[in-house]
């Protein structure tokens, strides 16, 4: 049964390999020119931090104009990837057997449904993650190195970068390979298990994005407005953010939209313009500010998080996917 | 699992009140049904008449609304075909991306028992090349891939559905001989199902006629016409009368 599947899927499997083979191969030769762009641009500290970055003026820029768009492609492949992968080894798998009634012949072997099911399930979609999940290993490897002159600026919670990163395309993977493995069972189409597994997976991905992230514990950060703490300076996902009065109690976002008009409006031109404003500010009641936020260095929970809805819907689906099956005949 | 009968060794196929209704209707409605030992069974039918229910229930691929079914002494589960039945569907499934060889190949993989050079015997017989893509192959030619595939597993029940439909008359007269002489030699019980009786006259020695999911006559050949009619008449009897009693 395995080695019938193997060959049955052989196409699809040369296919992977190829796309691996190639995409590892430009993404390699991509990341080594990029270093020497760096280097070359003096942009090789800048990397880590823009802050103390000795680069000529408009380096920076420059580079990230060259560059951005190959970033962008790299992120676009890694979050493409599970789709392709639904609509081209999931929606197949099961519709086309129905379609052409080849299943008749599978099932009147002497091999159960249960196992050339799982059989078929296995063989197409384990090596289809291995090559997803190298894949995004080099994009990773390639837009670390590029730092924050890369995407990585951004954060781990852009929805771009959450998408590309730990368990969560294979989990997205995971979840598109069964909806068009299911869809294919029920309809028994080909051409209508790709599209409505594509559409229903897009539509999926949209309403479940940033879901997992709002599980997560928060955490808040104060400072006086009169000190120069930047709350920001950190990252992390923003979900909250404004003043505080003496008591500690939040000030209503429009008197304390009010309260920063006045304090602009009386505020001397010079050099301690800053610091009458904010002691306006302090003396008018809001004392503090504050940010709520999922701090970056919690972001591998989210994906957890995320991985474990996606794999309670990979479930369902598996499990209708049985059930279609069965019925059949 | 096992409802051996008493007496000798258990039947090609035994059916107590089996019957199996759709939605729609009953598409075999219960019958009490014995396919003897070696022999060559007409299952004749219009169109709808059941005869793709009953091979269903036989194979397992379907299960039974209400009586039972015994294969070889067993019941159909469904979890894979008996390994002593073959069966051969209406349309002939086979992968049109495998060779031929490839798809003796997947009918080693898949069955306990394979007689690889038997399976091979029989393409050769039919001189299909064994390095043709299936889905190159003529009607003629993919039937008998596909009759080697369900020889190969060396069953003792073959069950072929409307196995000369969309053949041409000389195709179809090679198929029949290649599967009477397989049939003969290797002591394989047949049961070919067809809506035209014409077809397998003179081939089939056992008839099963179904009329509106209904056995409207069962039995040996011989004994059937022993007072002389000829067979086609008789069928067209049966026929005539069912359809008056089910207008009625």
């Amino acid at each position: 049964m395995i080695w019938a599947t193997l060959r049955l899927q052989r196409l699809q499997l040369l296919v992977l390999i190829g796309a691996l083979v190639v995409g590892a191969g430009v993404i390699v030769l991509l990341r080594s020119n990029m270093l020497d762009a760096l280097a070359s641009a003096q942009l090789t500290q800048c990397v880590t931090t823009l802050d103390e970055c000795p680069a000529p003026d408009g380096a920076v820029k420059a580079f990230v104009t060259e560059w951005d768009y190959l970033f962008e492609a790299a992120r676009f492949l890694i979050i493409v990837l599970p789709a392709l992968i639904g609509v081209f080894l999931g929606a197949p798998l099961f519709a086309a057997e129905l379609e052409q009634g080849t299943h008749v012949l599978a099932f009147t072997q002497s091999v159960s449904r249960t196992r050339w099911m799982f059989v078929k399930l296995v063989v197409a979609l384990v090596p289809a993650l291995v090559v997803l999940v190298l894949l995004q290993y080099l994009v990773w490897w390639w837009l670390t190195a590029a730092g924050v002159l890369g995407p990585r600026l951004n954060g781990p919670f852009n929805p771009f970068n959450f998408g590309i990163d730990h368990v969560s395309p294979a989990a997205y993977a995971l979840v598109a390979f069964l909806l068009g493995a299911f869809l294919g069972a029920v309809t028994r189409r080909t051409l209508v298990a790709m599209t409505a597994g594509l559409t229903a997976f897009v539509a999926l991905r949209v309403v479940l994005s940033g879901v997992a992230s709002r599980w997560v514990p928060s955490e808040r950060r104060e400072a006086p407005v009169t000190s120069d703490v930047n709350l920001r300076a950190d990252g992390g996902l923003e979900l909250e953010s404004g003043m505080l009065d003496a008591a500690g109690r939040p000030v209503p976002k429009g008197e304390s939209l009010a309260v920063i008009d006045a304090c602009k409006a009386s505020a001397p031109e010079g050099p301690d313009a800053q610091d009458v404003f904010t002691a306006c500010l302090a003396e008018k009641g809001s004392v503090k500010s504050y940010l709520t936020v999922i701090p970056d260095g919690s972001a591998w929970l989210a994906h957890v998080y995320d991985a474990a809805l996606y794999g309670g819907l990979a479930v369902l689906l598996l499990a209708g996917t049985v059930w279609a099956l069965r019925r059949q005949g | 699992m096992s409802t051996r009968s008493h007496s000798g060794p258990a039947l090609p196929v035994h059916t107590d009140g089996v019957g199996k209704k759709y939605r729609r209707g009953w598409a075999l409605r219960p019958v009490s049904l014995v396919i003897p030992h070696n022999r060559v069974v007409a299952l004749v039918g219009p169109n709808g008449a059941g005869k793709s229910t009953l091979m269903g229930l036989v194979t397992g691929m379907s299960r039974p609304t209400a009586g039972s079914i015994t294969v070889f002494g067993d019941r159909p589960t469904g979890r894979g075909l008996h390994p002593a039945v073959s069966y051969l569907a209406q349309q002939k499934p086979l992968y049109k991306q495998l060779t031929v060889a490839e798809t003796l190949e997947f009918g080693a993989r898949t069955n306990p028992a394979w007689d690889q050079r038997y399976a091979e015997r029989l393409v050769e017989q039919a001189k299909v090349p064994m390095n043709a893509k299936v889905g190159t192959l003529s009607g003629g030619q993919r039937t008998r891939v596909a009759l080697a595939l369900a020889l190969g597993k060396r069953p003792r029940l073959l069950l072929l559905d409307e196995p000369l439909a969309d053949l041409d008359p000389l195709a179809r007269e090679a198929v029949l001989r290649a599967l009477l002489a397989e049939a003969r030699t290797q002591g394989i019980t047949v049961v070919l199902s067809s809506h035209v009786l014409a077809e397998l006259e003179g081939v089939c020695d056992h008839l099963v006629l179904l009329h509106s999911g209904r056995i409207v006559l069962a039995g040996d050949v011989n004994r059937l016409s022993a007072d002389g009619t000829p067979l086609g008449q008789l069928v067209l009897h049966h026929m005539r009368a069912a359809a008056q009693e089910e207008a009625a």
